[in-house]
């Protein structure tokens, strides 16, 4: 048991500061217990210390090769999100900006109820917007009817165009066959033997 | 050693700017001591080796996040302390972290490599450590081998000052009672 005004060890280890190693000097010089238990202290680290240090079986060192390594941007991207809490404030911030964006750009719902009010006003009654509906669908079917007769004369006009052309094409084919009788009846009346080489 | 410091400052800036050159040079001049730390308290070579490799790259990775260039070596060594007792739960995932001892020590390691002291001490020495504590073991180990204050080693081990203390005290303790025993008087 130390009588020391301050821990041995901590002086020993230079954990005091200099006022109170000086303290522990002074004690240790007129203490004989305390000179011999700070003695056998320092044997001990002395002991301690007969333990070197090894060498490094290798070397370590690390390379960089520019080939694989990420530019500083794709560094600075890639941390950003690989980052759960960046990824979430972002997807947070993107719908809050689309949300945003969608209620300034959208247009004004139609005034369905205007609209009624509109007719309601024009002052025009159900006789004017019967003679006014009947007036469209006369248009329309005139129309229509119009359209319909168009279609029937563009395709009496091809039908026409169709037996000319197959008119001529018969009228080609049979002065072919005509030219090619006269042919052979040319070549069959040279090769016809004469009645005096039967003999 | 103030000089030393601000070098150290300049590379570990240069090396969180991506200098792999600076980090190297930075290496160089941890690793044997880092490599030493991890081989008290796992008592083995390899191990000791692939930790340090381990712990020199976390800390790359992470060295932007070190505020304080200043704080290095013990944010590295909190950092080898960390792989260490992740590897020993990887290996014995049941037991409970305060009561992980080493492996059994390798022949030769824990004596190795000193000519100044007669080797019965050495291997007094090392015997005397192997029977402490791992706490009481890496406590000897940061003060005694490391250098480091106690704040240093609170920090490290993540714990009070006067846990690291206790730890520290007892085992000298156990370890002066070793290698430091009473001197009987003879009675004349």
């Amino acid at each position: 048991m130390s009588c020391s005004p301050f821990d041995l060890k901590d002086y020993l280890l230079h954990e005091l500061a200099g006022p109170r190693r000086v303290e522990v000097e002074e004690h240790v010089q007129n203490c004989p217990a305390c000179r011999e238990e700070l003695d056998r202290l320092r044997l001990t680290q002395t002991a301690l210390m007969s333990l070197g240090e090894e060498e490094m079986p290798r070397r370590i060192a690390f390379v960089s090769d520019p080939v694989f390594e990420a530019a500083p941007w794709r560094r600075v991207w890639a941390g950003f999100w690989g980052s759960g809490p960046r990824l979430g404030f972002a997807s947070a911030a993107l719908l809050s900006i689309a949300i945003l964006v969608s209620a300034l750009t959208r247009p004004a719902p139609a005034p369905v109820a205007g609209t009624v009010a509109v007719v309601r006003d024009s002052g025009m009654g159900s006789d004017e917007i019967d003679r006014r509906i009947q007036a469209a669908i006369a248009a329309s079917e005139a129309r229509q009817t119009r359209k319909a007769e168009e279609l029937v004369k563009r395709i009496e006009d091809r039908d026409r165009r169709q037996l000319e052309a197959l008119r001529l094409a018969a009228a080609q084919e049979v002065d072919y066959y005509r030219r090619n009788e006269r042919v052979l009846a040319a070549n069959y009346g040279a090769l016809r033997p004469q009645e005096g080489d039967a003999r | 050693m103030i000089f030393r410091a601000v070098e150290d400052a300049d590379l570990i800036q240069q090396a969180a700017r991506g200098a792999v050159e600076a980090y190297n040079l930075l290496v160089s001049r941890w690793e044997k001591r880092v490599y030493n730390y991890l081989l008290r308290i796992t008592g083995n070579r390899e191990d000791a080796l692939d930790l340090t490799q381990d712990v020199f790259l976390k800390a790359y990775q992470n060295l932007r996040k070190l505020d304080d260039p200043g704080r290095f070596a013990p944010w590295l060594y909190r950092i080898a302390h960390n792989e260490a007792y992740s590897m020993f739960r990887k290996r014995r995932p049941e037991t409970d972290v305060d009561e992980l001892e080493p492996e059994s020590v390798e022949a030769g390691i824990a004596f190795g490599g000193s000519s100044v002291f007669p080797l019965e001490l050495s291997l007094a020495v090392a015997g005397a450590l192997e029977r402490l504590s791992p706490d009481q073991r890496e406590a000897v180990v940061l003060k005694i081998y490391q250098g480091f204050k106690f704040e240093e080693m609170a920090e490290i081990l993540s714990c009070p000052v006067s846990t690291v203390k206790s730890r520290l005290y007892s085992a000298f303790d156990l370890l002066k009672a070793e290698l430091a025993p009473i001197r009987t008087r003879g009675v004349s």
